[in-house]
């Protein structure tokens, strides 16, 4: 299938904002998708996705039951193939905060977004980007204005429904100067839907605010996943993304992070466990470009069968950038022989005063560790996912909503069951 | 013949090389049996073909315990009939706790006994109880398994995992080699706690100090794959005094 036939699927989507007819034109004309030549794609290929017809199905979703997280107390706004379903969605939102989807947006709300919209993300050269802003049927749009503090959680909970269908989940995340937020974006879909999901996020924290975005994605095991995150930092605020991949044929994701700004934190964490011919690839970019800011970066997988990891994490230190604290790190753990990864860190510096450091580490389960287990009573499949459970441990205690991580728990529980 | 535990002829090898080559042993209820021998004579291979590593091939012979073939069975499932090993080297295991992995051992052994799982206050009674007994810090329950543990925090570790378990035999590898005397009486005194007229005990060291402690009912000489000569306790104080030369060169007449 041609670039354009893949195009032309799409175009009978109404271009709800001026800004997506730019990016139409962006990509029918020079912008190409990326082939494995292209070194940001080196690991992985995505004609498969550019060479299927996709469908385009309205809602059909009644129950959200089976995706629901147990235990989660949060404000749930639900997306089905890309767009808003206030049926499914439950918020009591508080004072001050703003969750409204582009399709029912005021004029005034419009225009709040459009302030926005666009603005962070790379749109230019990134095709899927691109993609996204081009065709995106609907906006989730979360402000929280100055000084406040969300308790509960907001969740944003997108389901691809039906067969083959490919949806542009478009993000926006806006929070004002002091405010304090989590945010879960969550991707199910059913295990033989072969669908696809390209999300862009783009988030704006203002000035001393603290967010956390929980990316958990989870659409099956015939699905392919782009997710395109780009973080936006004003002086002194602190953003935490976790990203947590459970299922999913080809998931890929591109974190980006500029720091636009002193005393800022920016944290970025990672698990992923892989199975069958499943392939998954992070890829992230902190920019400091102000002075006495900390990064820290921990991604973590546990890969089996014939599955195959790619990270790749690069940290810029610009020159005015002094103080800087970068750390960065990628382990992994391979139970099989024919599973793989392809890990990359990477640190870029341009300034003198920097303490910054980098590194990755490959291995398998510890078998002396396996049989003392079993040598007390466990079996070794109980072992084994123990094992793996205390290796993600460090990035599982940073899921901070007690039932995010238990069903994390669950799931590596089931997960690895022979 | 025991029908607690009884090896016959028991043969082994790791990577080709044969290490066990015929042992012949008897263990009844309520007894401590003491294996000494010099290095390489095969001690730990012993028991860790008792508990079941499987980097280990049993090239002939047989092991029951209880009326079953203990080599029959997979590691777990010899910890769950009562077998418990205490590690000369015991692991570190980052990110599992202690307690937690304490009770899933104990519900797991449960459960192959038909029995619900142990309710969270009796463990935790249960977890006092045997603190108490090794005097094992509570600060180090609470932490991941071994985790910067010092040599005898491991070993009082070990023993307090076996005093949780409650088993039947109790293999303890050399569990003396790096502890100071206070350490040493303290692991001895947990053991000595623990033994009744129910369980029994094998006691496997280099040195006749432990024995001065844990005191054995049989002292067994392992050269070279097989047990060369069997006493009681005063052959521990013999080998001490003597040396193993005489035992070799009763076995390899020059």
């Amino acid at each position: 299938m041609s670039k354009q036939d893949f195009l032309n699927q799409f175009d009978h989507i109404t271009a709800a904002l001026p800004l997506q007819g730019n990016a139409r034109a962006i990509i029918h004309n020079g912008l190409e998708f990326p082939t494995t030549r292209d070194e940001y794609w080196k690991y992985t290929r995505t004609a498969s996705i550019i060479n299927t017809s996709f469908k385009q199905n309205d809602s059909a979703v009644n129950t959200l039951e089976q995706y629901l997280i147990d235990g989660l107390d949060a404000h749930l706004i639900v997306f089905v193939n890309g767009v808003y379903s206030s049926g499914l969605s439950s918020t009591n939102l508080p004072e001050g905060v703003k969750v409204v989807a582009l399709s029912e947006a005021s004029l005034e709300d419009k225009n709040l977004m459009c302030e926005h919209l666009g603005k962070y993300i790379n749109s230019e050269d990134q095709a899927f980007s691109t993609f996204n802003t081009s065709y995106f049927k609907d906006v989730a749009y979360l402000k929280v204005d100055d000084n406040i503090e969300v308790k509960k959680p907001i969740h944003v909970l997108s389901l691809s429904a039906g067969e083959k269908q490919a949806i542009n989940m478009r993000n926006l995340i806006v929070l004002g100067v002091n405010s304090k937020v989590n945010i879960i974006t969550q991707y199910e879909g059913d295990n033989n839907s072969e669908s696809f999901t390209n999300v862009v996020t783009e988030v704006a924290a203002g000035a001393g605010s603290k967010g956390g975005l929980y990316i958990v994605q989870n659409e099956g095991e015939t699905a392919s996943h782009i997710n395109s995150t780009q973080v936006s930092q004003s002086r002194d605020s602190q953003f935490s993304v976790i990203t947590v991949t459970k299922t999913g044929k080809l998931v890929r994701n591109n974190l980006n992070y500029a720091v636009n700004g002193e005393g800022c934190e920016s944290n970025m964490y990672g698990v992923y466990f892989t199975r069958g011919n499943q392939h998954v690839d992070n890829h992230t970019y902190v920019d400091h470009l102000f002075p006495n800011c900390n990064s820290n970066e921990l991604y973590k997988g546990v890969m089996t069968d014939k599955s195959t990891g790619v990270f790749n994490g690069k940290i810029m230190v610009r020159r005015d950038a002094q103080k800087t604290n970068a750390f960065q790190s990628n382990q992994n753990v391979l139970l099989t022989d024919s599973a793989s990864i392809f890990t990359k860190p990477e640190l870029e510096i341009y300034a003198d005063d920097v303490k910054c450091s980098h590194g990755c580490t490959v291995g398998q389960l510890d078998e002396e560790a396996t049989f003392y287990l079993q040598s007390r009573g466990l079996s070794k499949d109980d072992a084994t996912k123990l094992l793996i459970q205390a290796f993600a441990s460090d990035v599982i205690e940073k899921l901070e909503i007690d039932a995010l991580r238990e069903s994390l728990e669950e799931f590596i529980h089931n997960q690895f069951n022979n | 013949m025991s029908d607690f535990l009884n090896i016959k002829g028991l043969q082994a090898s790791i990577e080709g090389n044969q290490i066990l080559k015929g042992i012949d042993l008897e263990i009844n209820p309520g007894e401590v049996h003491a294996i000494m021998g010099p290095n390489g004579s095969g001690k730990s291979t012993l028991s860790s073909v008792l508990a079941g590593r499987e980097e280990y091939e049993v090239e002939g012979g047989e092991v029951t315990f209880l009326g079953n073939d203990l080599l029959d069975l997979s590691p777990e499932d010899r910890a769950r009939e009562g077998i418990f090993l205490a590690f000369q080297y015991p692991v570190e295991i980052p990110g599992v706790s202690n307690i937690n992995f304490l009770k899933a051992a104990i519900n797991a052994k449960r459960k192959h006994q038909g029995l619900d799982d142990i309710s969270a206050k009796d463990f935790m009674m249960m977890v006092k109880e045997k603190q108490a007994l090794v005097e094992l810090k509570q600060s180090l329950a609470n932490r991941s398994v071994n985790e910067s543990f010092s040599g005898g925090e491991k070993k009082r570790n070990e023993i307090f995992q076996m005093a949780m378990l409650e088993p039947k035999l109790g293999i303890l590898d050399e569990t003396d080699s790096g502890l100071d005397i206070d350490a040493l009486k303290i692991v001895a005194n947990g053991v000595n706690k623990l033994k009744n007229k129910d369980n029994a005990f094998v006691v496997i060291t280099h040195y006749q100090r432990l024995l001065n402690y844990i005191v054995p009912d049989f002292v067994h000489v392992l050269y070279d794959g097989r047990i060369v000569k069997s006493g009681d306790k005063s052959l521990a104080l013999e080998l001490e005094s003597k040396g193993y030369d005489w035992i070799i060169n009763e076995v390899e007449p020059a």
